[in-house]
């Protein structure tokens, strides 16, 4: 029984379908996905909305400034629970179901993924909403698109990120680590204010870190106009991210069940 | 029975509430973890706020915001500590206190003790961390000994909150779903800036806010020198919280007695 | 196209069997022997830390993808998520071992029919009762029309019922040319479906023949005493006289006859003249549990385990 490409398409189409269970079956299952952005989103803005009156601050709206930011969290707070899910289906036995078919370890892979980063589609779109609501500018349809790339490259990574851990782990107690892995990326960026306002260790880790250019290529549309300069750091930057945790998790994978 | 019989349930009760914790990293670091991390980030990350005019006087952010890192976690504590007792009802655990020839009260102030602890550990935690980091606490270890007794005490005003929904509901997942509602009042406060330097409609709930009064009351000695007003202010918010959650609770033990008995 | 497996697993203990193609072979042990460990080999779900196993001729590690599309796997959770419907689960099935979606949907629909699913087939399967799933779970291996079927311990915790359905299905899959391994802690499943019985013990494989083979090694029927009052060790001093005492088993005193129903009245009459009084008194053919014990020293029931023995026995070897 040969298995080609389109047979892979249709297995990681039902795995997504299996996943979108929970949305559809379980009433209230999205709105913590959703809640939690958008309670930082708000409560942020709020506290710190006047750090845009420092000499510096390239953005007037600090809502348009931290936007991106919150799609951001989103994403990740969406990947990683798919990583819980996926310790919570280790160990209740039903991973040894996929694991048992000929189904291929990276398609069962690319199967939870995706899911993730469709499913981050749904607290992206909540807050924009918010966000438009309380005067986050109109980012274009350019950077309206990059938003939407970038959201899903981080529902992505946060997943790949996720299900790492979770074929390590094998329970859901790593699940804080899942959640704060993510946190962590996200906001030891330019998350808060400009490089150039960040004081101490934030400004020399936000420097390298590579979620920094993922930041900034989705902010450009909301503080300013997009440019291919702006850009490509931030897909290169996603694109290297995912590689090294799809191989950290595909290798997880392949030592779970070669 | 008697008195002494009671406070030995309430100190072992209150050991088992510290162990639980410090023993599950999914309860630990919510608690200490995520503040600690928060902490850090606010510091970078907005730590030019202090530029900006009429922004107190203060020798760094992390000053500043050390009294918001402490009551954030034991806001989470007390939410944490509602949960467990709540998982101690569903799973019957409380029936065999409530059966058990003590104080029908013991099994609330056992926990609250418990969080009393997590607060005063919480203190000391950022106390530390502030004072490494380079925070420097103006009115010196008196002041330090004020900020832990005020932490302690609130925790025990908020963990009756978290208690009285516990024993209203018997639900942990009632309770936890009061997790974001921590955020919440922590933003409409002036935890992690000053209320006068928000943006509305947040800086008016700021001003008014009690946990602004507690936060301010915890920062005061970090800051300044103590005043009268910021002591009094903080003290009687701390009061009246823990009024209206000791006597729900209370009011929610009794009613679980009289329906479940 | 070889469909016979032969296996040298050396995981647990050192387990060696070999099931020939088209046998029902039962592995029957208590709880913690060794058997979910086993299968887990067998089914690529666990890689062997030493020895080699073959399944339908594929080896299990280096040609695991071979092994997946050969085999149908139950296992013992019988994992199944709540929220999908039966026939969501068995059409995913389907598509997970490439089936064409039309082949899927029309050999889902077969077998939701034959484990009597047609009418539940469209609820979602937190609904089901604990029958309903074991059969869905069975169900969903068969999707492939595997040649190899594993069946982890079919039918713990359920009622008799469902259990009877469940065995004769195996029993018609055997018969349409399945080769099937189940492991089990019960006898009377062992007894009723497996063509051989491998008795797996504190990971070790203590014995393996046909039911009846294994039956016949034993021989002779036991007597079962129970008395009216205590003095159970006297009991077992008295009847030591007749034939080989066999371990205590729920408070009954029990001891092998090898002359049979002709040597009950003796007993009895020395029993009286001991002052022992009889309650009740059965005269039991050889069971498995009769060559579990001759093997192991101890029952399969979980009620009298001699554990520490056992261990000893096995770590010298």
């Amino acid at each position: 029984m040969s298995v080609g490409w389109r047979a892979d398409i249709e297995m990681i189409a039902a795995l997504v379908r299996r996943a979108a269970n929970e949305l559809l079956r379980v009433p209230g299952a999205a709105i913590p996905g959703v809640l939690a952005p958008t309670i930082f989103f708000l409560g942020l803005t709020s506290v710190f909305g006047h750090l845009t009156l420092l000499p510096g601050f390239d953005s007037s709206s600090y809502q348009s400034f931290l936007i991106p930011i919150s799609l951001m969290q989103g994403a990740g707070f969406t990947g990683a629970a798919t990583g819980v899910n996926l310790a919570r289906d280790i160990e209740q036995g039903w991973f040894d179901r996929l694991l048992v078919s000929p189904a291929p370890r990276s398609v069962l892979l690319a199967g939870l993924v995706i899911s993730a980063s469709l499913r981050s589609l749904i607290p992206a779109a909540v807050l924009l909403v918010v966000g438009f609501a309380l005067g986050v500018s109109w980012p274009g349809v350019g950077g309206l698109v990059m938003a939407v790339v970038i959201v899903m490259g981080m529902g992505t990574l946060a997943a790949l990120w996720g299900c790492a851990l979770a074929l390590k782990f094998r329970s859901q107690s790593a699940a804080p680590l899942m959640q704060a892995g993510m946190f962590v990326l996200i906001l030891t960026t330019t998350a808060y204010a400009p490089l150039a306002l960040l004081t101490g260790w934030l400004h020399t880790v936000a420097k390298y870190n590579p979620a920094t250019q993922i930041v900034e290529s989705a902010r450009q549309g909301f503080v300013g106009g997009v440019s291919w300069g702006d850009t490509w750091p931030g897909l290169l930057a996603l694109a290297a991210l995912m590689a090294v945790l799809a191989a950290f998790a595909l290798r997880g994978m392949r030592r779970t069940a070669y | 029975m008697s008195l002494a019989a009671d406070l030995r349930v309430i100190w072992a009760l209150g050991g088992r509430a510290v162990k639980q914790t410090m023993r599950r990293p999914q309860l630990f670091a919510p608690i200490i973890v995520f503040p600690t991390l928060l902490l850090a980030i606010q510091t970078g990350g907005a730590g030019r706020g202090v530029d900006l005019p009429g922004f107190p006087q203060v020798n760094g952010f992390l000053d500043f915001i050390l009294a918001g890192a402490m009551i954030q976690s034991t806001l989470l504590a007390a939410n944490s500590g509602g949960i467990a007792l709540a998982v101690d009802i569903e799973m019957g655990f409380t029936d065999r206190l409530l059966a058990a020839p003590i104080s029908r009260y013991a099994m609330v102030l056992g926990r609250l003790a418990g969080t009393a602890v997590l607060g005063a550990f919480s203190a000391i935690w950022f106390i530390v961390i502030g004072l490494i980091f380079g925070a420097q606490i103006d009115e010196g270890v008196p002041g330090a000994m004020v900020m832990i007794i005020f932490v302690t005490l609130s925790a025990v005003a908020f963990g009756g909150i978290g208690a009285a929904v516990a024993l209203r509901t018997g639900k942990a997942s009632v309770v936890q779903g009061l997790f974001p509602l921590v955020f919440v009042i922590l933003f409409l406060s002036s935890a992690f800036f000053p209320a006068n330097l928000m943006l509305e409609p947040a800086a008016t709930v700021a001003q008014y806010n009690p946990i602004s009064f507690i936060v301010e009351g915890v920062r005061d000695p970090v800051i300044s020198s103590l005043s009268l007003n910021a002591f009094a202010k903080a003290i009687g918010s701390i009061a009246l919280v823990g009024a209206i959650s000791v006597g729900l609770s209370a009011f929610a033990l009794r009613q679980r007695l009289r329906m479940g008995g | 196209m070889e469909r016979t497996f032969s296996g040298d697993v050396r995981a647990v203990a050192g387990v060696d069997l070999e099931v020939a193609e088209g046998e029902i072979y039962a592995f029957l042990g208590p709880n913690g022997a060794g058997k979910t460990t086993t299968v887990r080999i067998l089914t690529t779900l666990l890689r062997p830390t030493g020895g080699s196993a073959r399944v339908a001729g594929f080896d299990v590690v280096a040609e695991a993808g071979k092994v997946r599309q050969t085999i149908g796997v139950a296992l013992q959770e019988a994992a199944l998520d709540p929220l999908m419907t039966g026939r969501e689960l068995i059409r995913l099935q389907a598509t997970l071992h490439g089936l064409p979606r039309d082949e899927g949907r029309r050999r889902s629909a077969a077998l939701l029919e034959r484990v009597d699913l047609v009418e539940a087939a469209d609820r979602q399967v937190g609904t089901y009762s604990g029958g309903m799933r074991r059969r869905l779970d069975l169900a969903s291996a068969l999707v492939h029309e595997p040649p190899v079927l594993f069946l982890d311990e079919p039918t713990t915790g359920l009622d008799p019922v469902s259990r009877k359905t469940i065995w004769a299905e195996v029993e018609q899959l055997n018969a349409d040319g399945t080769t099937v391994f189940l492991t089990t802690q019960y006898l009377e499943e062992a007894d009723q479906l497996a063509d051989r019985v491998g008795i797996i013990d504190f990971g070790k494989l203590v014995s393996e023949d046909t039911p009846r083979a294994l039956k016949a090694q034993i021989g002779h029927p036991h007597l079962e005493i129970r008395l009216t009052d205590g003095g159970a060790e006297r009991a077992e001093e008295v009847v030591a006289r007749f034939g080989k005492p066999l371990p205590m088993r729920d408070g009954a005193v029990l001891v092998e006859l090898e002359r049979g129903a002709g040597a009950v009245a003796p007993v009895v009459r020395a029993l009286d003249e001991a002052g022992l009084g009889v309650e009740a008194l059965d005269l039991v053919e050889p069971s498995l549990d009769d060559v579990f014990v001759a093997k192991t020293g101890h029952h399969l029931e979980p009620e009298e385990q001699q554990e520490a023995k056992s261990v000893d026995d096995s770590e010298s070897e």
